[in-house]
C-alpha cells in the first residue's frame, strides 16, 4: 500500500459533528432572532413559531408521501434522459481496451490500470449527472410552476426535500449499480489469464511500527535517504537498526492453512512485506537485498529468527513469509535447533512482535507501517470491488444532498456552480487546505503569498521586512487561516470515498479506515442538508423565479 | 426595434448564412484524395503542401484524435495536469498510474516530439533505476524503448525518435552496470511464461543482439534524416555515425563476454568494412564544401581545389570532423581488433580474470601476466592505443587483478613488470576499476 491505513476515530468524528452542528445552530438562531427584530416584537415570535412548525413537520413525516415524491422525481429524471449516460459509459468500455492493454505488461500494473479506469469512468459519469439533476430539479419546478401544484397538496416542504433527495439517490443507485456490474465483468474479461490469479482482495492485519537506530536505541523513525517522498524511512543493513511491528488481537483462530517450505501444508501465519531497497553501492546486482524477520514474544522476549529472504521490491505478493504453527529455528546460544509453538510461546495476550533487519552492509531497507501485515485468508475480488463501488455511491448521495439543498435557495446555474465547487474542493484541494490551515504550506497565508508574488520573493526565503510589518502580515494571515479552517470543516472530505486504491493494489477495502468514515460523512451531511433545504424552501417566495 | 417582418428577417439570416458558408467551404473543404488542388479546400492544400496533416506525420491514432477533439481548446490544461500527476506518481512510486498518465499525455500531444523523448528516457533510465531487481529494471528499460517505438510510428518523419530508441537498445542495454543480464534478457526475456524463453517480439522480433537491433533502428534514423532534411540534436556527421558505431559496439561486446572466436573476428571485420566503406564514403557538407571522412590530406587538397575552396579551411574542417567522430581511431581499432595479437591479449586477460573468480590463482596469475606482456607489445606497436580509454582500462584491470593475486599469495610486486609504466601513468582509473572488481568478484 502506498498510503497508511489509519482507522477512523468515530467518537471524535461524532463529537466534532455535534459541536459544529450546535455552533451553526446557535449562530443561525441568533442571526434569525436578530434579523426578525426588524418586524418588531412579533418577529422573534414568528421565528419561534417557524421552529415549532418545523418540529411539527418533522414529527408528522409521511413515508408514503416521500416515496410518492421520490418516484415522481425519479420518473422526471428519466424523462430528462439521465439514463443516456449509459450510452457514454458503453462507448468508453467498448474502446477502453484500445489504449489500456499493453502486451507483456506486469500483472499488477495491468490490474491497477483497469481498476483505476473503471472507477474513474464511473465517478466521472455518475457525479456530473446527479449533480445536474439535483441542482436543476427544484429550480425548474419552480420556474415551470409545477412546484406550485405540489405545495398545494397535503405535502410538507421537508417531504419535498426528502423526496427529491430519495428520488435522485435512486437514480444514482441505478446508474452506479449497472455501471459497477458492467465494470466488474469488463475487468474480469479484459485482464489477461496470467494476471487473473492476482484479482483478489488481501485482508491485512496491520501492526504498530517503531524503530531502533543503528546503535539499537529507540528512534522515532528510520533514516531519511534523501527520497523526496517521506512515506517510508530506512534502516541500515548489518547494524542494530531494526523496524519493529507490534501486532495485537492474535490467537489460535488467526492461524490459517499455509504452505511452508519446511513443513509443507500446515497451519500458521502469512506475513507479507513490501519493503523498498536503497543501495549505496551496487552490491550483488542480480540479487535483492537480504532481510531477516525475527518473531519476538513481547512478554518473555523469546526470539525466533526466521530464514532471511531477498526483498523483491514493488512485487507485492512476492514477499510472503509463511510462519508455521510450530516454527523451528537455530538457537545460537544453545547451539541447536529448537521448535516452539507459535501461539503458546510467541503470542502473549494476543500480542506478537515482528522485527525486521537488513543484512547487507551499507545498504538500506525502507519501510512504513503498512509495509508489513499479517495476511488473513483472501477474499474474492468482487468483495473489495463492490465495497469500493459503495464509496462512489455514497459520494453520489452526498452530491445529491448538497445539490438539492443548494437548489432550494439558489437558481439552477448557481446551485450547480456551488455544488461543483464543494465537490472539487472536497476532492482535490483537501491536502492544500490542510497545509494552509496547519501552517505547513510554504510561502505563508494569502497576504504573505501576495507579497511574495509581487516582489518575486522565493517561498523558502525569510520575509525581508521590518518586524512590525512581518507581524502584521502574519497576523492577517492568521485571521484568514481561521476562516479557511471554518471552510475546511464545512466542506465534506470526499477523499474518504475514494476506495479504488485499495482494490487497485489488491486489498480489501478497510472497514474502519474507509467504509465507516464514508458512511459517517454521508450521514453527517444528511441532517444539515435536509434542514437547510427545508427552511430555504419554506421561507422562499415561490413566485420569485 | 425595426420594421422588418419575420419573413424578411429570415431571408436576411439565410443570406448571411450563405455568405458565411462560402469562405468556410473555400477554407475548410476536406481533401479529396485525388491530389488535385481544385478538389480540396485552402487549408487542406496548405496541409498537404507543408506536410502538416495528421496522416502525413505518421499513423493516426483514433483515440488520440477523438480525445483532442472532445477537449476542444483545453488540451494544454489537461496535458499540464497529467504531467503534474505523472511527476507525483513517479515521486510516490505509483508506477501503474505513472504509465497510464504518460500514455494519456501522448494521446493529447502525439506529435510533440520532446514528450516522447523525455518520457521514453524517463521510463528507460529513471524509472528502471528506481527498481531493485534486474529483471524488473529490464522491464522498464523495455517500456522506455517500446514507448519510443510507438512514438516513431506516430511521427514517421522524425529522425530523433528512432535515434533515441537506438540509444536505449544499444547504450542502455549494452552499457548499464547490469549489461551482462540485460544483453542476455534481450535475447531471452526473463518473463519466460509470456515469451516462452524467447525475446520480447515487440522489441526484438529477430531475437538478435541488442547492438544489432540498435543498429537497425539507427539506420532508420539515418534514412529519415536523409529523406526529410531536419535538425537533429548533434552534428550530422556524428548522428549518422551511430549505426556503424553500433556494429563496433556489437563486436566489442562479444569480446567483453569472452567470445574470441570467429564470431567476434567476423564482427570486427564487418565493423571495419562498414566504417570505411559505408560511413567513410558518406557525403557531408561543411562550410568549405562537400567532403567524406575516408580522406587523406592529399584527397582533401584535391577535393578543395575541385570545389574552388580554400585548401587550409577545407582540410581543417574535414580533420575536425574526423576528430569529432574519432574516425581514424575506430578505423584503426576495428582493423587491429581482428589481428591475432590483439585477440590473444584479450583472451588471456579475460580467461585470467575468470580463473581468479574461480579461485585458481596460479593459473590466473600466469594468464594475466601473459596477457599483460602481449598488451605491452600492442602499446608499443600501436601508439594510438595510449589514448584509448577502453584499452587502458582493460590493461590496468589486468594489472590490478595480477597484483591482487600476488598480495593473496604473499608475493612481492617487482618494480618493473609488463605495463608498469602504463599503470603508473593512469592511476586515476583505479577507483572505477576497484569498484568493478568489487562488483564482479564480490571481494573488497
Amino acid at each position: 500500500m502506498q498510503f497508511d491505513v489509519v482507522p477512523y476515530d468515530l467518537v471524535q468524528g461524532v463529537s466534532t459533528w455535534l459541536k459544529v452542528m450546535l455552533a451553526c445552530g446557535v449562530l443561525v438562531l441568533i442571526a434569525s432572532f436578530a434579523a426578525s427584530l426588524g418586524f418588531g416584537l412579533r418577529g422573534p415570535a414568528k421565528v419561534f413559531w417557524q421552529l415549532v412548525g418545523a418540529v411539527k413537520d418533522i414529527s408528522e413525516l409521511s413515508a408514503r408521501r416521500i416515496w410518492a415524491l421520490a418516484m415522481l422525481t425519479a420518473r422526471e429524471a428519466i424523462r430528462r434522459k439521465a439514463l443516456l449516460v449509459f450510452g457514454v459509459f458503453a462507448l468508453l468500455f467498448m474502446f477502453g481496451s484500445w489504449f489500456l492493454s499493453t502486451p507483456g505488461e506486469k500483472a499488477d500494473i495491468q490490474i491497477q490500470r483497469h481498476v483505476v479506469f473503471v472507477f474513474t469512468a464511473i465517478s466521472w459519469l455518475v457525479l456530473p449527472v446527479v449533480l445536474m439533476l439535483a441542482c436543476w430539479g427544484i429550480p425548474e419546478d419552480i420556474k415551470a410552476r409545477s412546484m406550485h401544484t405540489v405545495v398545494t397538496k397535503p405535502v410538507r416542504r421537508i417531504e419535498i426535500v426528502l423526496g427529491r433527495m430519495l428520488g435522485f439517490s435512486m437514480i444514482a443507485t441505478l446508474i452506479v449499480a449497472v455501471m459497477s456490474v458492467a465494470g466488474y465483468i469488463w475487468i474480469d474479461r479484459q485482464v489477461t489469464k496470467d494476471a487473473h490469479a492476482q484479482l483478489l482482495c488481501k485482508v491485512p492485519i496491520y501492526g504498530k511500527l517503531s524503530f531502533l537506530d543503528r546503535q539499537g536505541q529507540p528512534a522515532t523513525a528510520g533514516i531519511n535517504v534523501g527520497d523526496v517522498w517521506t512515506f517510508r524511512s530506512y534502516i541500515e543493513g548489518s547494524t542494530k537498526a531494526t523496524a519493529i511491528w507490534d501486532f495485537d488481537r492474535l490467537s489460535d483462530a488467526s492461524l490459517m492453512p499455509i504452505s511452508s517450505k519446511e513443513q509443507g501444508e500446515t497451519r500458521g501465519l502469512r506475513v507479507q512485506t513490501s519493503f523498498e531497497s536503497f543501495r549505496t553501492h551496487k552490491g550483488v546486482i542480480n540479487s535483492g537485498l537480504l532481510c531477516q524477520l525475527t518473531l519476538v514474544n513481547p512478554k518473555t522476549n523469546l526470539r525466533v529468527p526466521l530464514p532471511a529472504f531477498e526483498v523483491a521490491e514493488y512485487r507485492g505478493d512476492a514477499n510472503v513469509t509463511a510462519i508455521p504453527a510450530s516454527p523451528t529455528y537455530y538457537d545460537s546460544e544453545a547451539r541447536k535447533n529448537k521448535t516452539v509453538d507459535l501461539v503458546k510461546d510467541l503470542i502473549a495476550d494476543g500480542q506478537l512482535r515482528i522485527e525486521a533487519r537488513c543484512l547487507n552492509g551499507e545498504q538500506f531497507l525502507g519501510m512504513a507501517r503498512p509495509d508489513m501485515f499479517i495476511r488473513t485468508p483472501d477474499r474474492p475480488f468482487a468483495v473489495g470491488f463492490f465495497k469500493a463501488v459503495g464509496g462512489v455511491w455514497l459520494q453520489a448521495l452526498v452530491v445529491v444532498m448538497i445539490g438539492v439543498a443548494a437548489s432550494c435557495f439558489l437558481k439552477g446555474p448557481v446551485a450547480t456552480l456551488m455544488t461543483f465547487c464543494v465537490l472539487i474542493v472536497g476532492m482535490s484541494f483537501r491536502g492544500l487546505i490542510d497545509k494552509i490551515v496547519s501552517g505547513d504550506q510554504l510561502g505563508g497565508g494569502p497576504t504573505e503569498s501576495i507579497y511574495r508574488m509581487v516582489t518575486h520573493l522565493n517561498q523558502t526565503v525569510d520575509l525581508d521586512l521590518s518586524g512590525t510589518v512581518t507581524k502584521t502580515i502574519k497576523g492577517s494571515d492568521w485571521v484568514a487561516q481561521q476562516g479557511i479552517w471554518l471552510v475546511q470543516q464545512t466542506f465534506p472530505n470526499f477523499q474518504y470515498f475514494g476506495m479504488s486504491p485499495y482494490v487497485a493494489k489488491g486489498f480489501d477495502v478497510d472497514f474502519r479506515a474507509a467504509i465507516i468514515p464514508s458512511i459517517a460523512v454521508a450521514l453527517a451531511y444528511f441532517v444539515p442538508c435536509v434542514l437547510l433545504g427545508y427552511f430555504a424552501l419554506k421561507l422562499r417566495e415561490l413566485e420569485s423565479k | 426595434m425595426n420594421n422588418l417582418s419575420s419573413r424578411q428577417r429570415k431571408l436576411i439570416y439565410l443570406v448571411v448564412i450563405i455568405l458565411l458558408v462560402i469562405p468556410i467551404i473555400w477554407l475548410g473543404r476536406p481533401t479529396s484524395g485525388t491530389g488535385s488542388e481544385m478538389d480540396q479546400g485552402k487549408l487542406a492544400q496548405l496541409r498537404v503542401r507543408y506536410d502538416l496533416g495528421e496522416n502525413q506525420m505518421g499513423q493516426v491514432d483514433p483515440t488520440s484524435a477523438a480525445m483532442n477533439l472532445v477537449l476542444l481548446g483545453f488540451r494544454g490544461i489537461a496535458a499540464d495536469l497529467l504531467w503534474a500527476q505523472a511527476d507525483e506518481n513517479e515521486q510516490t512510486k505509483n508506477w501503474a498510474e505513472l504509465r497510464a498518465n504518460v500514455d494519456a499525455i501522448i494521446l493529447l500531444q502525439p506529435h510533440f516530439v520532446r514528450v516522447w523523448q523525455f518520457q521514453g528516457w524517463n521510463l528507460a533510465y529513471n524509472v528502471s533505476a528506481a527498481w531493485d531487481l534486474v529483471a524488473d529494471r529490464f522491464y522498464w528499460v523495455k517500456e522506455g524503448a517500446k514507448f519510443l517505438k510507438k512514438g516513431r510510428a506516430i511521427n514517421e518523419k522524425i529522425a530523433q525518435l528512432p535515434y533515441e530508441e537506438g540509444r536505449v537498445l544499444g547504450t542502455k542495454i549494452g552499457r548499464a552496470d547490469e549489461w551482462k543480464f540485460y544483453r542476455a534478457f534481450f535475447k531471452k526475456d526473463p518473463n519466460e511464461e509470456l515469451f516462452k524463453g524467447g525475446a520480447d517480439p515487440e522489441l526484438n522480433p529477430k531475437g538478435t543482439d541488442n547492438y544489432l537491433a540498435a543498429k537497425d533502428v539507427y539506420l532508420v534514423a539515418n534514412d529519415l534524416q536523409q529523406k526529410y532534411p531536419q535538425s537533429v540534436s548533434m552534428l550530422d556527421v556524428l548522428f549518422r555515425s551511430y549505426p556503424y558505431r553500433s556494429q563496433i559496439n556489437y563486436a566489442d561486446a562479444l569480446q567483453r563476454e569472452g567470445h574470441f572466436d570467429e564470431s567476434s573476428q567476423t564482427a570486427w571485420e564487418e565493423s571495419y568494412r562498414e566504417w570505411v566503406e559505408k560511413f567513410g564514403q558518406e557525403k557531408f557538407y561543411g562550410p568549405a564544401g562537400s567532403y567524406h571522412l575516408e580522406m587523406t590530406e592529399r584527397d582533401m587538397q584535391e577535393a578543395a581545389e575541385g570545389q574552388n575552396a580554400d585548401v587550409d579551411e577545407y582540410t581543417r574542417w574535414v580533420l575536425r570532423m574526423q576528430n569529432e567522430t574519432r574516425y581514424p581511431y575506430w578505423k584503426f581499432r576495428s582493423q587491429a581488433e581482428s589481428a591475432k595479437l590483439m585477440v590473444d591479449a584479450h583472451r588471456l586477460i579475460y580467461d585470467g580474470e575468470r580463473q581468479f573468480v574461480k579461485g585458481n590463482l596460479s593459473t590466473a596469475r600466469d594468464l594475466l601476466f601473459r596477457g599483460m606482456t602481449l598488451y605491452e607489445q600492442l602499446f608499443s606497436k600501436y601508439q594510438v592505443l595510449a589514448t584509448d580509454d577502453e584499452a587502458l582500462e582493460e590493461a590496468i584491470t589486468a594489472v590490478y587483478y595480477w597484483q591482487r593475486i600476488l598480495k593473496l599469495e604473499f608475493k612481492p610486486i617487482q618494480a618493473q613488470y609488463p605495463l608498469s609504466v602504463v599503470y603508473a601513468n593512469h592511476a586515476n582509473l583505479l577507483p572505477q576499476i576497484e569498484s568493478r572488481f568489487k562488483r564482479e568478484t564480490g571481494q573488497d
